[in-house]
């Protein structure tokens, strides 16, 4: 059952715009996504958050278009969009129906040239507010809600690129003047820190057409790519790392984290079948343990979140039942993981979960949005979109003694960062850990 | 390089020509058994999607067994006559297949997605699943008791505690709609594994039930009816078998009201705003469907314009109707920081007066419109999608044809059409303001602003000191 390939063009505009285009006529739809290679890791010290900011100015308005119109052209015309920020990269992104894509890439072209043009103190006041919003709404005011930032700063060390979430500080974002946000722009983004990536129900030429039409005269800005610092770390944390966390809950949870391998290097893809085999659903190792016949968590979870230098982010979690003990659980964690290291996992259970990526994989792909996120993904962050064709084949050659191995490296005790959530009724805040520094 | 770039791009497109669209042609047949068989086929679509639906949920449960519907579905993987639970979810995974059972208010489904090559063996799994459940009684328990830890999180969870909150304020405690469809801390502890089979046993029955199978058809193996036949034709009908209910919805209150649930400290107040709303089977359905988008549906909505655009107040502010087989709830919803609580709940009202008091103009009109129409296509790209909107034709007992009607109704929605929507079903004299918040700093100005009669829950949390 061979996952059908996915078949592209990759050119460049004269300015460096990198353009792919995926042709796929299944349905009326076309999806633009842009990638600039700007996320919180090219953020300075004292300037945390302004990628994310950044991502809510570019929906103020630019030249040809005034504040929030980019929205309302995009829904009048029955499209959807939206932005995102992530360590490595901020994107922008709109579903369209076939015959709408002009005013899609006209709008993504005026803001990529023109945004100063219209960015007012009001308006950067105003999203300031909203992202304030967000933060207290996505973290603040979420029962958990700190464990990314936590895990980041914990796995990652002050002054690594990795260290801060992409919400950044809120005193870095009061601090933030016109000309700051101001020089973010002319700095990152620009056509040669860009990727282009339109799928669906188009027609090439007429795509590259309007492509060359509206984004040919933007200049290139060739003071890029910004350099960023070393980035490379040891492959473990050196030590096992605790902390606890008072929080509002009514239930204990265990955050885990360690460094894996980085994104793009086959044993992350090994580890990604790993967390497959150990948390992928009810018939899984932790889940079947833990939440069926132990009866320890209310639920469980383990992941990794690919970054391309020093390390990724393996994850974990589990919620304990009520008056669960805690230590009890966390050594049933540990035992399933160290299983991992010791033996191969069967034939049996690699076979069902490679059944399952390939199925989540033919899934994804045939939505065009992911499609065209995942060519700007893999032309950004490795410079070669045909990822999108052979990361499935890697999943699928992968041995179960490549994945005892990857867990040998990962799964050891001075690689662990445990950070337990206990409801602040249970905590004597006077002889609480105090936070591990690193 | 910090030479101001030239103005790249002076006009703007115009719109393309639509091409022809129409919601996915699909064939209707039946079963030796009565089972009803909804098939479309979607070439190239390799990833295929079968839902089994059954038009009864947690409405139609009897309220002291809260709950029941949601457990009953969740049961149904937990083993069958010929598989355990993990050897069901292996035999499964081994298909690359997910199998999913659940229920909701009107309607229950059994789901699969797999590789259309496969499917024939994963039907006989959804099959095995519908019609010889085992009901383990451990599982069953332990399920009811992940309910119970879930409605822990829901209290300290300051959204879930809103919606929970706020349906509970608006209904009367005979309307089914006043509690979570999953049941509460009241009705879970009193269900178990005969009460799953029971209800199994009342309800499911070929004949009241549809299997919706939508991909790429070509590549299954064979033919989807005679495929359908082989798997479920042996299922035997039940004659005895209930039929839905009408749900008896009632509001609880016929004036303003103000009910504020106390987290000290909290940054920032959830906030909801309304009252009992509609049913889905209503004539003027597109009209209000309209009306909320200007309300609170696009981005440039009149709420998130006001709250989040002009004011700063919150991340996003929205407003709708969850339509159901009875009347489900209107609400205006957003999560704002905790000093402009107040005028945050005032912004809301103002708009939900403006909203009564006078047509919207033209552009507003347009813009709700065009989106509705426009992002239709969008809606059904993939198999579980198109799936997924037959079956709530099928679950709501809407007519075959509605999705195809659906772009001309939109169209023809007039301004007057969008006020009187407005007019007939937003009561701004009865509105339930409900906060999560913190009371200590809310409090006073929500005195002071004499919005109607505030009631403060100070109640106990689970892990949080008082």
């Amino acid at each position: 059952m061979p996952v059908p390939t996915v078949g592209f063009t990759d050119s460049r505009l004269a300015n460096g715009l990198r353009l792919i285009i995926s042709e796929d006529h299944l349905a009326p739809v076309v999806a633009v996504n842009i990638w600039y290679g700007v996320g919180s890791k090219h953020e300075q010290p004292g300037k945390t958050g302004f990628a994310h900011l950044f991502e809510h100015v570019m929906f103020q308005g630019s030249a040809h278009v005034g504040k929030a119109e980019h929205m309302a052209l995009i829904q009048a015309a029955g499209g959807t969009l939206n932005g995102t920020t992530w360590l490595e990269r901020t994107n922008y992104f709109e579903t369209m129906p076939s015959h709408q894509v002009e005013i899609a890439l006209w709008l993504e072209a005026d803001r990529m040239g023109t945004l100063l043009d219209a960015l007012s103190q009001e308006n950067l006041d105003n999203q300031r507010e909203v992202v304030k919003n967000e933060k207290r709404w996505s973290y603040d005011n979420r029962p958990y809600g700190s464990w990314t930032e936590k895990l980041l700063a914990a796995i990652f060390p002050e002054g690594h690129p990795y260290h801060h979430s992409t919400i950044g500080s809120m005193e870095d974002l009061d601090a933030a003047s016109l000309d700051d946000v101001k020089a973010f722009f002319r700095l990152h983004y620009a056509p040669n820190n860009a990727v282009l990536s339109i799928a669906g129900d188009v027609d090439p030429k007429q795509i590259s057409g309007w492509v060359e039409k509206y984004f040919g005269a933007i200049p290139a800005n060739p003071n890029l790519p910004v350099a960023l610092p070393d980035m490379t770390l040891p492959p473990t944390l050196g030590g096992e790392i605790r902390e606890v966390v008072p929080d509002r809950v009514p239930l204990p949870r265990i955050h885990w984290g360690f460094r894996g391998p980085i994104f793009g290097d086959p044993r992350l893809d090994a580890l990604d079948l790993a967390g497959q085999i150990l948390a992928g659903g009810k018939g899984s190792r932790l889940h079947k343990r833990l939440v069926r016949d132990e009866q320890l968590a209310q639920d469980v979870a383990l992941f990794s979140m690919g970054l391309v230098a020093g390390c990724s982010v393996t994850a974990g979690f589990a919620t304990a039942r009520p008056g669960v003990d805690l230590v009890q659980l966390e050594t049933a964690f540990w035992e399933e993981l160290e299983k991992m290291t010791r033996e191969p996992v069967s034939d049996d259970e690699l076979a069902r979960a490679k059944a399952l990526t390939e199925a989540d994989e033919l899934g994804a792909l045939q939505q065009v949005a992911e499609k065209a996120d995942r060519l700007s993904m893999y032309a950004t962050l490795f410079d070669d979109p045909g990822m999108i064709n052979s990361i499935l084949p890697r999943y699928l050659s992968t041995t179960a003694e490549q994945i005892q191995a990857v867990c040998r490296d990962v799964f050891v005790p001075d690689n662990r960062l445990v950070l337990t959530y206990l409801p602040v009724s249970t905590v004597d805040t006077t002889l609480a850990d105090e936070p591990a520094a690193e | 390089m910090t030479a101001e770039r030239p103005i790249v791009i002076a006009d703007r497109p115009k719109h393309g020509e639509p091409s022809q669209y129409h919601f996915p042609r699909f064939e209707q047949n039946e079963l030796s058994n009565g089972l009803r068989l909804i098939s479309v086929h979607l070439p190239g679509r390799e990833l295929v999607t079968a839902s089994l639906v059954l038009p009864s949920g947690a409405v139609d449960e009897p309220s002291e067994q809260g709950g029941l519907s949601s457990l009953m579905a969740r049961s149904l993987t937990e083993g069958t006559e010929q598989h355990d639970a993990i050897g069901l979810t292996e035999a499964g995974e081994r298909l690359g297949a997910s199998l999913h059972a659940e229920a909701g208010w009107d309607g229950t489904s059994i789901s699969v997605e797999v590789p259309g090559a496969r499917l024939e063996a994963a039907l006989e799994l959804a099959a095995e699943v519908a019609m010889s459940p085992t009901f383990p009684a451990a599982d069953v328990d332990r399920l009811g008791d992940e309910r119970l830890n879930d409605l822990l999180q829901a209290r300290a969870d300051p959204r879930r505690r809103a919606d929970d909150g706020f349906v509970n304020t608006i209904y009367a405690a005979s309307s089914p709609y006043g509690r979570p469809s999953a049941g509460t801390e009241a009705t879970v502890p009193g269900l178990d594994a005969a009460a799953c089979a029971a209800l199994h046993a009342r309800r499911f029955d070929p004949a009241r039930m549809t299997l919706i199978v939508g991909g790429d058809l070509e590549g299954i193996g064979g033919d989807i009816r005679t495929i359908a036949e082989s798997r479920f034709g042996a299922w035997e009908r039940n004659s005895a078998a209930e039929s839905a209910t009408t749900p008896r919805v009632k509001s609880a209150r016929d004036e303003r009201i103000v009910r504020l649930f106390h987290r000290p400290g909290a940054v920032q107040t959830e906030v909801r705003v309304g009252h009992v709303g509609l049913a889905r089977r209503i004539p003027d359905f597109h009209a209000v469907s309209v009306m909320s988008a200007i309300l609170g549906g696009l981005f440039n909505s009149r709420l998130n314009r006001k709250l989040r655009e002009e004011k700063g107040y919150t991340y996003g502010a929205g407003a709708g109707f969850d339509m159901r087989r009875g009347a489900g709830p209107f609400a205006a919803r957003c999560a704002v920081n905790t000093d402009v609580t107040v005028p945050a709940v005032q912004e809301i009202i103002v708009e939900l007066e403006a909203m009564r008091s006078a047509p919207p103009t033209r552009d507003e009109l347009h813009a709700a419109r065009d989106y509705l129409v426009g992002v239709f296509p969008l809606r059904f790209e993939t198999p579980p999608a198109v799936v997924g909107a037959l079956a709530g034709l099928i679950i709501q007992g809407l007519p075959m044809d509605e999705l195809d009607r659906y772009r001309s109704a939109i169209d023809a929605v007039t301004l007057e059409a969008v006020h009187e929507a407005a007019e007939r079903h937003i009561h701004t004299d009865e509105l339930a303001i409900v906060l999560v918040g913190d009371a200590d700093a809310i409090l006073p100005g929500l005195e002071a602003a004499d919005i109607g009669p505030i009631t403060v829950e100070r109640e106990e949390l689970p892990g949080q000191s008082a």
